[in-house]
């Protein structure tokens, strides 16, 4: 019963739920370098920002144009749709395997960002790319 | 001399506190601030997307303008639970304090929901 009613609940309160880990994500990241001693480089701040863009892109396609649904002989546009959906993942992988490097390198060298800044980098690419997979599941098209 | 020294002391020591008053003064108007700001801040997308009443919160219908107005909502609120336990984090304020603001920003959401429930039972 608790499932059947939460997978109803969920387009209601999913959008919320995914701004809010959204917020989340970005507010590690502002606590890190409030908090940091060391002066952060803006290479750090890439991960978030390239995470953040590919959530933006594959939320920007609506799911039904990837269904088989209608199929039409006439219609051969999906290859565009799965291809945006493709650099999106690339994206987001390089964008998560890059915090964690930066948080690799900040874990072994004593000198620049502390491990709780390469840390909530990683935290910061991970609630981004939830969010934005929380969103794309619930959001509606009318 | 020495009565010399220990009056610029006593000035030093006067001038200190009188820093850190002023610092306490600060914190406490960024704070005040802060909690003013939220509520304007946190109602803001729904008021422009929700279409003059709560119902949008609960109802089915989607929609992207109402998606985007709940995402922004759930952002912004986030927000204002996050910049309390950052200025925590970073000194600036004390745990109380951000208690204090996690007790306000609970009182807010209990009286949005409240208010929805309240104008459902009402007949129009």
């Amino acid at each position: 019963m608790d499932t059947n009613n939460l997978l109803a609940a969920w387009p209601v309160l999913g959008p919320g739920v995914a701004g809010a880990v959204f917020g989340a994500g970005w507010w590690f990241w502002v606590d890190a370098v409030v908090c940091s001693a060391a002066a952060v480089p803006f290479l750090h701040y890439l991960p978030g920002f390239f995470a953040s863009f590919a959530a933006l892109m594959f939320n920007s396609v609506s799911r039904e144009d990837i269904g088989d649904g209608y199929y039409s002989p006439y219609d051969d546009s999906e290859w565009r749709v799965k291809l945006w959906l493709f650099i999106s993942y690339v994206v987001s992988f390089v964008s998560l395997a890059g915090a964690v490097g930066f948080l690799v390198q900040d874990a072994l060298t004593n000198t620049g960002p502390s491990a709780w800044t390469g840390t909530a980098g990683v935290l910061q690419c991970v609630c981004i790319l939830v969010s934005g997979l929380m969103y794309w599941t619930c959001h509606s098209e009318d | 001399m020495s009565s010399s020294s220990s009056s610029s002391s006593a000035a030093a020591a006067a001038a200190a506190g009188l820093a850190g008053l002023a610092f306490m003064f600060s914190t406490s108007i960024l704070l005040q601030i802060l909690v003013a700001l939220m509520y304007v801040l946190v109602p803001m997308p729904c008021l422009f997307f929700g279409g003059g009443s709560t119902h949008f919160l609960t109802s089915r219908e989607g929609g992207g303008w109402i998606n985007a107005a709940k995402f922004l909502t759930g952002a912004s609120a986030m927000g204002s639970l996050a910049i309390p336990a950052i200025l925590r984090h970073a000194g600036l304020i004390e745990t109380g304090a951000m208690f204090i603001e996690f007790t306000s920003f609970f009182i807010l959401v209990c009286t949005v929901l409240c208010f929805h429930r309240a104008t459902l039972d009402e007949d129009w």
